[in-house]
């Protein structure tokens, strides 16, 4: 049933954005996804192919920080292993990405669910998690996926770290400057199609989706929506 | 028609002969082909006169034909001091000349050539500048002669931008050492970029005729052309400029609109050379260019330079000039050759073969100009006596173009700039680079080769070096047997000083001989000061054909040896670049919060704060001061929301967050209650003032801190590098962003925030001033901060940014019945004004301390330590300097000052005033300001110097000035 | 641009890195005029120095061991390596004026 981001008290920072191309919204999360950016999906499926730009910021995601962390989820259940800047792949389709030896940060798959990040978060209180501390990834950061095979070519007009795929292998994550924002940048290919996801500071996410954008014109690159991504990952 | 000049096809490498454009050139049309410069262009019509010199004014054209020169600055469209050489026409392009008084071909200002005596060199720091006063009036004059191109502020704004690019290796110069290097190293495995300035790979080898046979460089580009793009692993960039090179082999590229920004790991340089001038009067006029322009003209345009040339020459490169303009139908009056005892070569028989008078010993004495002073008419030749000197005898040979070949001089910019040593090698009479780093290889006449098989296979080795340098397994080191020295030019002088003057070193700035000889007589001696003080190198063309003539003049005018001949340094952009390259799409991140769009639904005029956007007050600018007044009086008499999302939020955990607290901020907050909020105040090391906020405490291990919009970053930066020392068991994360907050405030604030609240007891008695709770509100996740910046009853509600709106939304849909209205900063500040808050960086600066802001009842004396406490002793214990007070003005009728005008007492300075404004609720102009500590008691007076050297008094108020007792906070 | 290697995140632009001041032991109790030594007073050593950098993008501080002379950068660390223990600081002598 379509939705609008008004429906819900949750929204994402570019709803209006994606209200202007015409998106199709449906929940995730308890707000409005843009499934569509207003074009079929076996369109917006093969402008992903090539280059596109997609909201993810109603997906699920979390983190913890501090110097029992990698202890902490070790007590319950989840192994991440000790190399920094790299992303795991859970068993549940969540995503751990080790930030630091002493920070995780948990993506949801595309359906917006993280079973891992809902037991962890229902685990941890201060008492049994001292040492280790919940970081508000859904509100600092807006979340964006860009994918496609010029994906890495776009990011080298707006990140000084070699994100080429042939140079940064699927997985792997960058914390660095992206157009002078702080920000992470994790390879999760989803099937055969190149993909990265975005997280940047929530309070520039208009900003940093118009410098999407515009860095996207040059290889004919637009908007997608949710459901062009999840086709992608069917395969 | 494209030009009586223009030759029949092949001829004419870049130029597609099937598309013909036209375009205009000082508002005539010319037809040219695709491919053209408008220089090529307009020479295909005979037009020879491009610009107008930057001092005399004299007629210049085509010197390089390489872009290298300032000698065809014109105005191309919208774009000022485009090179003619370089700007490729396109289909109805307005050209218009530049530097001219009244026309191009009737230039009134050329007239100043005949005044030169009267404009030695440094005349601008001389002649101009006394009596003083006239100075102004020389200076428009002056500016006005001078100046290049006249920029139309109407120019639409271009796009530019910028992208990074990764390789191993960098090649610079597609000519045939830079082919080579690339071929090699890409061979070896590396990531090579292959870059060029112009359309096409191949350089030299695209013009330049090697050897006696024609076709033989054509023959060499193919095949190595052919490799390289058969190389996957090699880049092509061609129309590229690599602007310099920077620490860590980091190149700025620009290419049409866009600065690339290339890291590797190394470089081979392979830029070649710049062909030299030969010096000697009216070097300067159009139709006198370098033999390698000629060639350019033919080769790569298909343009005849031409009818009759006299070739001048210092090298055997002269010879392969002389025999391309033979084939291009132009008749060669005579090769001059410099040298006195040139050695006999394949091109010298050639040239004898075909009847072609070689003149040796010899030098052009003068270049006649034609009708009106402008394109050459003939050359008047002598025999050298000594070195720098010829007969004043000559012999008069007529031509329409003098092609010279006065040497070469490196392009070697970037190897200078990647910490190379320029030295003079006065055997091969040239300019060398040695000291490179090892990741950094030169090849090619950068390096001094020019023999084509040398040059060749010492590109190769480049790239072999260059592979190994970075780390490569290059294999072994490829074999080298050409002679690397055969056909090199060595001609130490060709510099023949003429006593008419005229004798250009240097074309950009119009310097001749005796400019440079005078200011070495003036003492500028050094090669720095030389440039300094005669401007010479200093023009658009960056001595690229004056440096060398210059070194050597500067070295003999010092007395001395040729060895000691300097260069200045070689900064970058080594050529011209665009301020849209600089400034283009110069990323500037905006943030805003999650209730923007709703502050500009509602009117909001938003102003900078830090890195965020915050609405200043709301409705018309027209009203700004109603506007405001309507705001303030709003949240004293019903309720206002004001948007704090803006303020840093950092949550420290852990079992030590208490005792982290008590170190960074000055205040006590080991015992403060669960549940409660206390004010913050950070000091730095000095003991100065440095950020304040609110902190709530949630759990024993658990604090909630606000930090100043501006100050957010620097806190949490601070806190980090505080424990990266401490080692305490305390985590901090920053916050800022995923809160969005709103401070209600007002009378009323309770009633609406009951109607959107079930699960917190707001009353008075269960949720006292200073409580802070967690809960929701409109169903949202909030913490509720009960606090006061302004005054009133008010609670500061803290929720998950992306349900910010939803709260806005919520609270002013609940407190419409009470008339409930947003308030800005502007609002803010004179509601806290009232209060005697102050703002940290408005009411502080970069040396108050605790003791002048009196803000020492926010510092808990009695602990072991907090951030800048020693200092804040330290200064505790010394007499006050100044203090903050607050204050009304005596006079209300007087005119108010403003922020930062001073207090003074009599003509000492002793304060400045940090905050002023008219307060609605009073009625009457209140403010803070730092006074003397002698001045600060309740009712005295002191001085306030405002505009125009006026002085206002200003009597001293107890603060706060509403509200003493805090009642209104407290309901 | 200079490279630095962030003992996190490898090598990157100097641009995302911000400079933190020469590494000096904090004086605890020390007299005044040590206080304004530790406040106040660099090395600014020609030579290698060992000083504080931060890659904001990841809040991280750690040393580096840099040659200020060949602009050389020997070594980066993390700040463990020089800050092993709890520090907790005595309560200053008395003063006169409190």
């Amino acid at each position: 049933m379509a939705v609008a981001p008004t429906d819900f008290r949750r929204r994402s920072p570019v709803y209006r954005e994606l209200e202007a191309l015409g998106a199709e919204f449906a929940e995730v999360n308890g707000s409005a996804a843009a499934i569509s950016c207003g074009r079929e999906v076996a369109a917006e499926t093969e402008q992903a192919r090539t280059l596109g730009l997609c909201d993810l910021s109603a997906l699920r995601r979390g983190g913890f920080k501090g110097w029992r962390t990698s202890e902490w989820l070790r007590e319950e259940g989840v192994e991440v292993d000790d190399e920094s800047n790299r992303a795991y792949p859970q068993t549940d389709g969540s995503l751990i990405a080790r930030l630091s030896p002493g920070e995780v940060l948990i993506l949801g798959d595309l359906s917006g669910a993280s079973a891992i990040l809902e037991k962890l978060m229902a685990a941890w209180n201060m008492a049994a998690g001292e040492g280790t501390y919940p970081v508000p990834r859904a509100d600092t950061n807006c979340c964006f996926g860009v994918t496609g095979r010029f994906a890495g070519a776009m990011f080298a007009k707006l990140c000084g770290v070699d994100l080429r795929p042939e140079k940064f292998a699927n997985r792997l994550v960058a914390q660095t400057s992206i157009a002078r924002l702080n920000g992470i940048v994790i390879r999760a290919d989803l099937g055969e199609t190149l993909s990265y996801t975005l997280l940047t500071d929530s309070a520039s996410a208009s900003y940093m989706w118009g410098c999407l954008i515009d860095a996207a014109d040059e290889f004919a690159g637009a908007p997608v929506g949710l459901d062009a991504l999840r086709k992608l990952a069917e395969r | 028609m494209s030009g009586a000049y223009r030759l029949p096809g092949p001829a004419g490498l870049l130029i597609d002969r099937e598309t013909p454009v036209d375009f205009r050139f000082e508002g005539v049309r010319y037809a040219a082909f695709a491919g053209d410069t408008v220089a090529s262009a307009l020479a295909a019509h005979g037009v020879r006169t491009l610009s107008r010199s930057f001092k005399y004014h004299r007629p210049r054209g085509i010197l390089s034909m390489a872009g290298h020169d300032a000698n065809t600055l014109v105005t191309a469209g919208y774009m000022v001091n485009a090179r003619a050489e370089k700007v490729v026409v396109s289909a109805g392009l307005e050209v218009r000349a530049q530097n001219y008084v009244g026309s191009l071909e009737r230039d009134w200002a050329a007239l100043l050539g005949r005044l030169g005596r009267f404009l030695p060199v440094g005349f601008y720091y001389k002649a101009f500048y006394s009596p003083k006063f006239l100075w102004p009036y020389w200076e428009r004059l002056i500016r006005n002669l001078a100046g290049l191109g006249r920029v139309d502020l109407e120019t639409p704004q271009g796009y530019f931008d910028k992208e990074y690019l990764f390789h191993d290796l960098i090649v610079v110069g597609g000519g045939p050492a830079g082919l080579s290097a690339a071929l090699r190293a890409a061979k070896a495995g590396a990531e090579v970029v292959l870059v060029d300035e112009n359309p096409v790979l191949g350089g030299s080898l695209n013009y330049a005729r090697f050897g006696a046979e024609e076709g033989r460089a054509a023959k060499m580009r193919e095949k190595l052309v052919a490799e390289v793009e058969a190389q996957a692993n090699i880049r092509v960039m061609t129309s590229t400029f690599c602007q310099g090179w920077f620490i860590d082999n980091w190149f700025p590229l620009v290419r049409g609109n866009r600065l690339y920004k290339l890291r590797t790991k190394g470089a081979v340089v392979a830029t070649g050379s710049y062909e030299q001038a030969i010096v000697f009067r009216n070097n300067d006029l159009p139709g006198v260019m370098f033999g390698s322009a000629a060639q350019r003209l033919i080769k790569l345009y298909g343009v005849k330079p031409g009818e009759r040339a006299v070739v001048a020459t210092a090298a055997d490169d002269g010879y392969g000039v002389a025999l391309d303009l033979l084939e291009a139908g132009v008749e060669v009056a005579c090769v001059v050759d410099l040298r006195a005892d040139p050695p006999e070569t394949e091109r010298t028989r050639a040239l004898t073969h075909r009847h072609v008078p070689i003149l040796v010993n010899a030098t052009i004495r003068e270049a006649v100009p034609g009708p009106q002073g402008k394109n050459v008419s003939g050359a008047r030749i002598a025999k050298i006596t000594e070195e720098g000197r010829s007969t004043a005898e000559t012999d008069r040979f007529n031509c329409d173009l003098i092609a010279m070949v006065g040497g070469y001089h490196p392009q070697m910019s970037l190897l200078t700039q990647a910490g190379g040593r320029a030295r003079y090698d006065p055997e091969g009479a040239i300019f060398r680079v040695d000291d490179l780093p090892e990741s950094v290889v030169a090849a090619g006449s950068v390096n001094g080769s020019f023999a084509l098989d040398a040059v060749i296979e010492e590109g190769s080795v480049a790239g072999w070096k260059a592979a190994k340098a970075i780390g490569l397994e290059a294999g072994r080191k490829p074999i080298e047997k050409a002679d690397r020295k055969a056909p090199a030019p060595d001609y130490p002088w060709p510099i023949f000083p003429h006593p008419g003057g005229k004798d250009f070193v240097d074309f950009d700035e119009d310097l001749e001989v005796k400019d440079v000889l005078n200011a070495i007589a003036e003492g500028y001696e050094h090669i720095e000061l030389q440039k300094r003080f005669s401007t010479l190198g200093m023009g658009p063309s960056q001595g690229r054909h004056s440096h060398l003539p210059a070194a050597r003049l500067n070295a003999r005018g010092r007395g001395a040896l040729l060895d000691e001949a300097a260069i200045t340094t070689l900064r970058w952009p080594i050529s011209q670049i665009k301020i849209g390259h600089l400034a283009g799409r110069i990323f500037e991140p905006v943030r805003t919060t999650a209730i923007h769009h709703r502050h500009i639904e509602r009117g909001a005029k938003m102003m900078v704060a830090g890195p965020w956007l915050r609405p200043e007050y709301y409705g018309p600018p027209a009203t700004r001061t109603e506007n405001i007044r309507k705001e303030v009086l709003n949240v004293r008499n019903n309720v206002g929301v004001i948007d704090v999302s803006t303020l840093g939020g950092l949550e420290v955990q852990g079992p030590d967050a208490a005792e982290f607290m008590n170190r960074m901020y000055t205040f006590a907050y080991l015992k403060q209650p669960i549940g409660r909020s206390r004010y913050v105040m950070m000091t730095d090391l000095g003991g100065v003032v440095a950020d304040d906020g609110v902190t709530a405490r949630f759990h024993k291990d658990h604090y909630y801190v606000t930090a100043t919009t501006s100050g957010a970053d620097a806190v949490y930066q601070t806190m980090l590098w505080y424990n990266a020392q401490w080692r305490l068991k305390v985590n901090v994360i920053n916050v800022t962003a995923s809160h969005a907050a709103l401070n209600i405030a007002g009378p009323k604030s309770r009633e609406v925030l009951a109607k959107v609240c079930g699960d917190i007891d707001l009353s008075k008695e269960a949720y006292p001033y200073m409580d802070v709770r967690e809960g929701h509100i409109a169903d949202i996740p909030a913490r509720l901060l009960r606090i006061g910046f302004v005054g009133e009853l008010g609670y500061e509600i803290h929720v998950p940014s992306g349900e910010g709106e939803a709260l806005w939304d919520a609270l002013f849909e609940a407190g419409a019945e009470f008339g409930i209205m947003p308030f800005g900063i502007e609002a803010q500040r004179l509601l806290r004004l009232e209060k005697g808050h102050i703002i940290i960086s408005q009411d502080t600066d970069g040396l108050t301390t605790p003791q002048e802001a009196d803000m020492t009842w926010a510092i808990a004396k009695k602990k072991p330590f907090y951030v800048g406490r020693q200092s804040v002793d330290i200064q505790a214990a010394k007499p006050l300097k100044r203090k903050l007070i607050g204050f009304e003005l005596a006079n209300e009728k007087e005119p108010a000052p403003l922020e930062c005008h001073l207090t003074v007492r009599g003509e000492e300075i002793v304060g400045r005033v940090t905050s002023i404004g008219h307060s609605p609720t009073l009625g009457k102009t209140i403010g803070l300001a730092y006074v003397a500590p002698d001045q600060a008691e309740p009712g005295q007076l002191f001085e306030i110097k405002i505009e125009k050297g006026r002085i206002v008094k200003g009597r001293v108020v107890k603060l706060p000035f509403y509200d003493p007792d805090g009642a209104r906070q407290e309901l | 641009m200079k490279i630095m290697v962030c003992p996190l995140n490898g090598p990157r632009n100097i641009s995302e890195f911000i400079y933190g001041g020469e590494v000096k032991a904090h004086p605890d109790r020390g007299s005044d005029a040590e206080w304004a030594d530790y406040v106040f007073f660099e090395e600014n050593a020609a030579g290698v120095v060992r000083e504080w950098w931060y890659h904001a993008p990841t809040a991280y501080w750690f040393i580096a061991e840099r040659n200020t002379v060949t602009e050389e950068i020997i070594r980066t660390y993390d700040a463990k390596e020089l800050f092993k223990e709890r520090v907790d600081f005595a309560p200053p002598p008395e003063r006169g004026d409190g």
